[in-house]
């Protein structure tokens, strides 16, 4: 919901107002679907074990366990951690279709409180569960027998979703998936456990799917395309003493071009495997601080040439940066090794696919405007823009708080299409006049 | 990860199918919940004390002078003709299980109702509404019947006033028919909303069904309005207490459940679940003055009802009652938060569940629900 969040505050007009009331239909019902406080049991599902986070509110807890766990919450985790953790494993028993209990170790305990619509502020207690089947069996089909606080409380419900199923393309990222709720049978007056059936996956659904959420983190970043497209904006000129002279021809543009964008990949590839591998971790602020400040390099850049022939050691060495940010991502994922390789292969395409996409529908017009005299505006201003942008990220992110111009230049990216198709004409048009007059200098 | 969209194009790509997927995930959710139509919102604009006050006077003017059916079928034809077309295709639907079954204990904007709220309607449509509902439901018994009706929409009027918004009050309290009113068809008025959901099922000119019926209230405590001070729900909460209070303690234990019950155990969307063996104590086993407490309470939910409905259910239940178990858990004093009290007959099905409270934190506040094992949804 975060990123959903995010993309809606960058559309204009009618579109925004569909997508928000799109959105608050679905949150609505989300919420009917916890009348009063019940369990939520959230599944991750590895290839031979699964993570489930519990979600138990603590006034049920309270009437099902008798420890005055509601009524005095404070502390709770230090006071009774080791009393609820084997609470806990005694109604919580997995078993394989063979007969065969898995193995079940309860991690992390944390009490907070949490809301919803209908009961408002309540505490819950939410458990790290870690549940490992027998060798040989299969971690997608076993009958879970599950009645925290329902083997007492008979008006308990307890829902099961599965949360992240990386082989079925399922991510985190997405809304969890209802498998089914367990609940008393109340005409036999007897609680049944829950028959669980998770739908095999594969390997290429996985891919796919971090090729998409690749995919959707370029679109999404315009911090990471400002970045690549400033540094692109002097790539066909020559230089000429200190200054950006004229340009320098369509093989020589492409070939620099080539080169930056390689490099920024290389230089990106490179930390978003040691980031998802968990070799290197870096605190999120300062990434993202240098990544504003590499639009700034790469926007004084575009005004003189500071590093002239270095572009891609630049390009690669920022590229190291992005990369870290990228990484974040896939780690929160914590997927085994296989997973994770083909994630990192997946993700990292998705982001040259869109890169790719994104440089082919820019790179034609910046070529054409190179060679008219019209250039020197369109690469100052473009690199002012940039530099005003990336300043007002530094400031963001150093206080942590949004300032209006990083507003402004959430609804500015909400223009680019069009600032695209402005940049095509004007373009075609100077390319046009300069024709006429014999004034463009040849190919 | 400061995240910006660069294009509305790619946004129609990747989070429009990002938002569908999440649409579609969350209807599998709300598969085991008990949220209802859509053909209206549960907001309201007018004036809710306003709603009250108008149903809480006195006189009543009709030209229905017939008896029995044939009379709430004059009043609810009455009704209707007070409506603009628009307001009579809200109000009038077809009879269904489907739309019969949209009720809820939570408030109409958290699980939609059909039919047409009473915050749209003018003081004469009110004056209508009220007619009708005077014919169907017991008049002149204080917190009773009617009264009770009042009370309980006075009570979320009030819980509007102190936090609870929009969501709750008397305009938020929706009446329908499920099929055309009349003395020989199939046909049910359905009045229901927050605390409060009382359908009539008819068939063939006769009565055939009164139940599911949902009552509750929160505050428990009394509330003033119009000069009245209403107190709802609480006559059942003090008659249960006396029934379980009145038991020995062999008695008690007997009818004591071994588990805990925070909540209503057939409650909106429990249709048909009634348990197949019936626990706690035996009425029949109870001498007569104690029987008769189990007989009390039982009244104060039947004799809601005009008394032409409530007659021959009284007369059953009466004949059934040796059949009866009661069953309780937590304390016999009702007092409580997790007291819980059954009544389960060979016809009758009484909970009353005494829980957390919601707008009111820290203070308990009743629901209860009155169902019948053959004639839930006029048997249908």
């Amino acid at each position: 919901m975060k990123q959903l969040t995010f993309s809606i505050s960058r559309l204009d007009g009618r579109l925004m107002v569909f997508l928000i009331s799109l959105w608050a239909i679905c949150r609505a019902t989300i919420a009917t679907a916890h009348p009063m406080p019940n369990s939520v049991v959230l599944l991750n599902v590895h290839a031979n074990r699964i993570d489930a986070e519990l979600q138990i509110p603590l006034v049920e807890l309270q009437s099902a366990w008798g420890h005055a766990v509601n009524d005095s919450s404070a502390r709770l985790v230090e006071r009774l951690g080791p009393q609820l953790r084997a609470y806990l494993k005694a109604h919580i028993r997995p078993q394989s279709p063979d007969g065969r209990f898995w193995t079940v170790s309860v991690g992390e305990l944390t009490a907070h409180e949490s809301q919803n619509p209908i009961n408002g502020v309540y505490r819950e207690l939410t458990a790290q569960v870690q549940m490992i089947p027998p060798a040989g069996d299969d971690v997608r089909q076993f009958t879970f027998f599950y009645d925290v606080v329902l083997h007492q409380v008979m008006t308990h419900k307890i829902l099961v979703l599965v949360r992240q199923d990386w082989e079925r393309g399922q991510l985190a990222e997405s809304e969890p998936v209802q498998v089914g709720t367990i609940s008393l049978d109340i005409v036999n007056n007897r609680i049944l456990p829950l028959p669980i059936s998770i739908e095999s996956g594969s390997h290429w659904a996985g891919f796919t799917a971090m090729v998409k959420l690749g995919m959707q983190h370029i679109a999404e970043g315009t911090d990471h395309l400002l970045f690549l497209l400033v540094l692109l904006l002097p790539a066909p000129l020559l230089v000429i003493g200190q200054r950006w002279g004229r340009f320098g021809g369509v093989r020589y543009s492409l070939k620099r071009l080539l080169l930056i964008v390689t490099a920024f990949t290389v230089g990106h590839s490179i930390t978003l495997l040691a980031g998802s591998l968990g070799w290197v971790r870096l605190p999120s602020q300062p990434v993202e601080i240098l990544i504003a400040v590499s639009i700034l390099v790469s926007a004084a850049h575009a005004v003189r040439p500071l590093f002239p022939g270095r572009e891609a050691w630049i390009a690669a060495g920022f590229g190291l940066i992005h990369g870290l940010a990228f990484a974040s991502t896939l780690a929160n994922l914590q997927l085994d090794a296989g997973p994770m390789a083909l994630s990192i292969l997946g993700f990292n395409l998705g982001i040259e696919f869109m890169q790719v996409f994104i440089i082919l529908l820019v790179i034609p017009w910046l070529i054409l405007l190179s060679r008219t005299q019209s250039y020197r505006v369109v690469r100052l201003t473009g690199a002012f823009l940039a530099a005003v942008a990336a300043m007002a990220w530094v400031i963001e992110r150093i206080t942590g708080q949004t300032n209006s111009l990083t507003r402004g230049v959430e609804q500015m990216a909400s223009y680019a299409p069009y600032g695209l198709g402005i940049l095509a004409l004007i373009a075609l048009w100077l390319t046009w006049r300069m024709k006429r007059t014999s004034q463009l200098p040849v190919l | 990860m400061k995240r910006k969209n660069l294009s509305i194009f790619l946004l129609l790509l990747f989070s429009f199918s990002h938002i569908f997927e999440s649409c579609k995930s969350t209807e599998v959710e709300t598969s085991t919940t008990t949220s209802g139509g859509s053909t209206s919102t549960g907001s309201t604009t007018s004036n809710s004390s306003t709603i009250t006050t108008t149903l809480s006077t006195t006189a009543t003017t009709t030209t229905c002078n017939s008896t029995g059916v044939a009379q709430i079928v004059c009043l609810a034809e009455a009704f209707k003709s007070t409506l603009s077309s628009t307001q009579l295709a809200t109000t009038q639907l077809t009879y269904s299980k489907t739309n019969a079954q949209k009720w809820s204990n939570l408030p109409a904007g958290m699980s939609a109702r059909i039919g047409i709220n009473l915050g749209s309607l003018s003081d004469t449509q009110l004056a209508a509404f009220r007619n009708l509902m005077v014919a169907v439901l017991s008049l002149n018994t204080t917190n009773e019947g009617y009264d009770e009706m009042i009370g309980n929409l006075v009570a979320d009027d009030y819980l509007n006033t102190i936090g609870g918004g929009s969501d709750y009050g008397a305009g938020n309290y929706y009446i329908s028919f499920l099929g055309t009113p009349s003395t020989s068809s199939l046909w049910a008025i359905l009045f229901t909303g927050h605390h409060y959901t009382q359908p009539f099922t008819f068939n063939g000119g006769a009565n055939t069904g009164v139940t599911p019926a949902f009552r509750g209230t929160e505050p428990q405590a009394a509330v003033t309005a119009a000069n009245r001070t209403y107190q709802a729900f609480e006559q059942e909460r003090v008659a249960f207490a006396a029934m379980l209070t009145g038991l020995s303690t062999a008695e008690q234990t007997t009818a004591k459940l071994s588990g805990s019950y925070n909540d209503l155990v057939l409650g909106p969307g429990q249709d048909g679940k009634f348990p197949a063996t019936k626990s706690g104590l035996q009425v029949g086993n109870l001498s007569s003055d104690k029987q008769a407490l189990v007989l009390s309470a039982i009244k104060l939910y039947v004799n809601d009802l005009d008394a032409n409905l409530a007659a021959s259910i009284l007369t059953k239940y009466t004949s059934e009652l040796a059949n009866t178990y009661i069953s309780y858990s937590g304390t016999t004093a009702m007092a409580s938060q997790g007291d819980y009290v059954r009544v389960d007959g060979p016809s009758v099905w009484i909970e009353f569940s005494y829980q957390g409270g919601v707008i009111i934190k820290n203070t308990p506040h009743s629901h209860s629900v009155w169902r019948d094992h053959t004639s839930d949804y006029g048997g249908n």
